[in-house]
């Protein structure tokens, strides 16, 4: 499925025809605890028992939170003046009925969004409950339908895992709504970086012509690329889960290393951040070479010593198409895609996977969003007009 | 280029007072570089160039933008990309102003005939509506010296592209002719477009005929016996053309042909239009009965007056149902119940006996497109029956496609079933349906499920409170608990719109006292615990005062300690809509010692989101308590 094959440029071509099927169907058995309920069937209540207010919520919940030492992920205590809210709230609204916002206005947004992810670490700290998602990929459409799955935010916490751009027609107006967000509420959405948040890639694979397309100059372009050097490469969900868009790089060992990676930059043709963005878990074992001309794959072996070494319970990333939306690979693998038919042709579901406060998961599927002007009724209507 | 060496500084002035709106920037905009743009190498910088220069044409006022500019533009017109040219084709448009108003409209004309003349549909399009736009502002008198001339080179080049693009523009001045041997002269020329030898120009001009025709008919007064003529031989010519596409278009200009004779109360013409209406109904291309399919009201309505007429469209409308070709069957299934209403009046028999047969039939199709077209309508058949009929007909047919495989049919038929329930009333809807409707309750589509709950409201009114209890209150219960956000949401709209229906008793008794008994190990998650919180805060301005304070603020107050901040800044806009509710007399004390005290101590959180709800809500309560 060549769809699937980013890569990068210097290797465009002779790489195309090397892509495998070997991303998706990589379901495995999942970890017993994992409750697979899937968007498709609600859950029935069952009969009440007791009084919620006498014994409920204080000694129940939310135990897993006790070693907060993470809970400081409020640089952002800095509170924006109420013009800037104003303002934000002006364009999140607009930008939700997919309208760009104007180029001066993209300009302000991206100077507000360097002010926030400049002090995000390069292992970003979230807290639970949060639900995780993977490449979005400009289908706008889709992302609204995944709000409507998940919940809107604020209300509900988003991590999303990079691949906002590239290969749908709204790649633009899907980064602007991202960022908008990330300003607007910095403490309830993480966008970290993926391999086509990237000058190079999004050359190649729609961003840049659709900048130009729409707003007539690279302008745009250059702004948000510009930004995305300031995203977080990872990030760490209640000490437990590791989230990145591709994998495990062979130059990393621990976390820390990679706090003490320099990630404001373009994304590197190789070494261990460009791993972190490129990679891919296989089936074999031990590190190999990626078809995809960056990055590595890596094996069952390397992802539970990472895992031991660092006290993880999952590894959460994207970065492949995976039919049914998720896929456990190894034991503690997991990838997320969460853009469905994707580039409106692979006929795969998506999801996201949401994670409350005991660190219980759920997976949620969905389908293709029912697209503005098309009417329920009919999926093709023959054009006759031509 | 003279326009080029012009002297920035006054054109600057200009334009600092002639826009006042324009960004700062764009002030200062140096004229001389602005013509430098138009001839950048790189592309994008000439489309962006071109699209100001509504701002060079300002500066610049309208002697020199005549004398200079539009000149310049002409030149540019005939050297540049097809992304340049769409801007200026368009922007020219609006110029009228930009050259001194009306008067000189007609220096525009010369650079848009090039543009018309572009191989590029899109420039091509863009030009004729900017032609077509300046022709409003013209008179008489520019028509006739200026734009026809146009209209005539364009239709007797040797391009397809200039002849299509004339096509676009008779409409401009077909009913300003007031002498009948212009217009002939017109007709004729348009005539010969409809004879091309290229089916492109062919197919603008059978396109473009009906609107000349609804002109002719909104001037009824003004065609003659020859201009009809003209319109039936080219209507003829069109009819047997040998290309599909072309022929196809002949049921657009049917209809409006038979509308002009309609307006004038002429029906003796009305006898060979239905033959020539059945000749494209049954016509053997499937895209020219798709066509007819697709129109089939807007033709049988002109009929209507005439219901031995009307009544020859039954046959070849039942063939349609029937046809081979799934798009034709898709299209006319659309048609059904409009149909059956014109013929009803005249013919009710038929609705029974031949229709229904065939809606049957198209229920059951092969291809689910076919059938989700069908469900979209069928049920309007309702208000053509009577409550026995409906009992007889058509409830079978929508139990069976309630139980479609297709979750698209199913939703049609839910989301339209009010009318169906108009008929026959709620008893016997509820008692045929309500077993197939619980079923689809819990969905795997969540879009059926969104559907159902959408119905409940609706279904409720009519249902004795006793009958709702036992049937469908957990059904309600058990989609706040749903995986799907959007279905919670809609769940918890639907108790406050149930709560409306039933009352604030019932709320206490039957919603809010079984919520708050809900297992405490559901509420270790946060997604449930702040469902239960919008969905007792969407019941707050529903139920009385006494329910507000005894059950719902208690809980509200329980979770303003919650360890998920989301939670927190939940319950601070809930307090906001709690002291919204109540009486602020009655209750101000519970404000001033409560409720106050909660929000401030949430405006003191940790977490900025908290706070910022808290702020916005504690100043909207204590305005609401001014
Ligand atoms: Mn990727």
């Amino acid at each position: 499925m060549d769809v699937d094959s980013d890569i990068p440029m210097h290797d465009a071509i002779e790489s195309q025809q090397q892509q495998s099927s070997s991303s998706y169907n990589k379901e495995s058995n999942p970890p017993e605890n994992n409750k697979h309920v899937s968007s498709s069937s609600p859950i029935t209540n069952s009969s009440p028992s007791s009084d919620i207010i006498s014994n409920s919520i204080k000694d129940t919940v939310n135990t897993s939170t006790t070693h907060d030492n993470t809970q400081s992920n409020n640089n952002n205590t800095t509170s924006s003046s109420s013009s800037n809210i104003n303002q934000l709230e002006e364009w999140i609204e607009h930008l939700s009925k997919c309208q760009i916002l104007s180029e001066d206005d993209v300009s302000r947004l991206c100077k507000m969004a360097v002010d926030v992810l400049q002090y995000e670490q390069n292992v970003q700290p979230v807290n639970v409950p949060v639900t995780i998602c993977g490449d979005v990929h400009g289908q706008f459409h889709d992302l609204m339908e995944l709000f409507q799955i998940g919940g809107p935010c604020p209300d509900t916490n988003y991590l999303f895992m990079g691949d906002y751009v590239d290969r749908g027609y709204y790649s633009v107006e899907t980064v602007s709504f991202l960022v908008c967000m990330k300003v607007r509420y910095p403490n309830r959405i993480t966008i970290l970086r993926g391999n086509h948040e990237s000058r190079q890639i999004t050359q190649v694979y729609g961003f840049y012509d659709e900048c130009l397309r729409k707003y007539g100059s690279a302008n745009v372009w250059k702004m948000f690329t510009d930004l995305f050097d300031y995203f977080p490469i990872t990030a760490l969900v209640d000490n437990k889960i590791f989230c990145l868009h591709g994998g495990l790089s062979p130059m990393i060992e621990t976390i820390d290393q990679v706090r003490e990676l320099n990630r404001v930059q373009e994304v590197p043709h190789e070494g261990p951040m460009c791993d972190l963005l490129w990679s891919d878990p296989d089936d074999r074992g031990g590190w190999g070479i990626s078809p995809r001309g960056a990055g590595f794959t890596f094996g069952q072996d390397i992802s539970e010593q990472f895992n031991h070494t660092n006290d993880l319970n999952l590894i959460a990333r994207a970065h492949q198409l995976v039919i049914e939306g998720y896929a456990w690979s190894h034991q503690s693998v997991v990838t997320i895609f969460s853009a469905p038919n994707y580039c409106y042709r692979c006929g795969n579901q998506a999801a996201i996977m949401e994670v409350d406060e005991n660190l219980n998961r759920q997976f949620l599927q969905y389908d293709p969003a029912v697209r503005p002007g098309e009417p329920t009724v009919s999926r093709k209507t023959p054009d006759y007009f031509l | 280029m003279s326009i080029a060496m012009s002297n920035p500084s006054t054109a600057t002035t200009n334009t600092a007072t002639a826009t006042p709106t324009l960004p700062k920037e764009d002030d200062l905009y140096p004229l001389a570089l602005l013509m430098d743009e138009l001839k950048h190498d790189d592309i994008a910088n000439r489309v962006e160039a071109m699209k100001k220069v509504d701002t060079i044409a300002i500066a610049l006022g309208p002697e020199r933008t005549r004398d200079e500019l539009i000149p310049f533009l002409t030149e540019v017109a005939q050297d540049d990309e097809d992304e340049v040219f769409a801007v200026l084709a368009e922007k020219l448009g609006s110029f009228v102003p930009y050259v001194g108003g009306p008067k000189y409209a007609t220096v525009l004309l010369p650079p848009l005939e090039i543009l018309s003349a572009t191989e590029e549909t899109i420039v091509r399009d863009k030009a004729v509506d900017s032609l077509n736009s300046i022709a409003q502002e013209l008179s008489e008198e520019q028509i006739f010296h200026d734009f026809v001339p146009l209209i005539e080179h364009l239709a007797t080049t040797e391009w397809f592209s200039s002849k299509v693009s004339a096509c676009g523009l008779f409409k401009s001045v077909i009913v300003r002719v007031k002498d009948d041997k212009f217009r002939k002269v017109l007709l004729q020329l348009f005539y010969n477009l409809v004879l091309d030898d290229t089916p492109m120009v062919r197919r603008a001009a059978a396109k473009n005929l009906p609107t000349l025709i609804d002109l002719l008919t909104q001037n009824i007064r003004l065609s003659t016996e020859d201009d009809w003529e003209f319109i039936s031989n080219m209507f003829q010519k069109i009819v047997t053309d040998n290309q599909d596409s072309v022929k196809f278009l002949a049921v657009d200009v049917l209809i409006s042909i038979l509308k002009f004779f309609n307006t004038k109360k002429d029906y003796t013409h009305l006898p060979d239009l239905l033959h020539s209406a059945i000749q494209l109904i049954t016509d053997e291309a499937w895209r020219v009965r798709y066509m007819a399919a697709d129109r089939f009201i807007q033709l049988a309505t002109e009929f209507v007056e005439q219901p031995q007429l009307l009544q020859q469209f039954s046959q070849p409308f039942l063939s349609l149902c029937e046809d081979n070709e799934s798009d034709v069957r898709k299209a006319i299934a659309k048609q059904v119940p409009g149909y059956s209403k014109l013929i009803s009046k005249s013919d009710k028999t038929i609705v029974l006996e031949k229709i229904f047969p065939a809606i049957q039939t198209l229920s059951m199709d092969e291809n689910e497109t076919v059938r989700t077209s069908l469900a979209s309508e069928i049920t309007n058949m309702a208000e053509l029956l009577s409550k026995q009929e409906c009992i007889d007909h058509l409830i079978p047919i929508l139990l069976n496609m309630l139980k479609d495989e297709c979750p698209d049919v199913t939703l049609n038929i839910i989301s339209n079933l009010e009318v169906v329930n108009n008929v026959v009333g709620i008893d016997i809807l509820s008692e045929n349906l309500l077993p197939a409707i619980t079923d689809l309750a819990i969905d795997v589509n969540w879009r059926v499920r969104m559907a159902i709950i959408k119905n409940i409201p609706l279904l409720a009114k009519q249902l004795s409170v006793q009958f709702f209890q036992e049937r469908l209150s957990n059904l309600c219960l058990s989609w706040l608990w749903d995986s799907v956000y959007s279905i919670r949401d809609a769940a918890v709209e639907n108790l406050t719109k149930l709560t409306e229906i039933f009352g604030s008793d019932w709320a206490r008794d039957e919603i809010i006292s079984r919520l708050l008994k809900s297992k405490s190990q559901l509420l270790e998650n946060f997604v449930y615990r702040i469902t239960l919180l919008h969905a007792l805060t969407g019941l707050v301005p529903v139920v009385d005062y006494e329910v507000v304070i005894d059950k719902i603020l208690p809980f509200v107050n329980h979770l303003s300690q919650d360890p998920v901040p989301n939670i927190r800044f939940n319950v601070a806009k809930s307090y906001a809509m709690i002291v919204e509710r109540l009486d602020k007399d009655k209750y101000k004390d519970l404000i001033d010692n409560t409720i106050i005290p909660k929000l401030q101590e949430l405006t003191e959180d940790q977490d900025p989101d908290v706070k910022f709800f808290a702020d916005k809500s504690l100043k909207k309560v204590k305005k609401l308590m001014e």
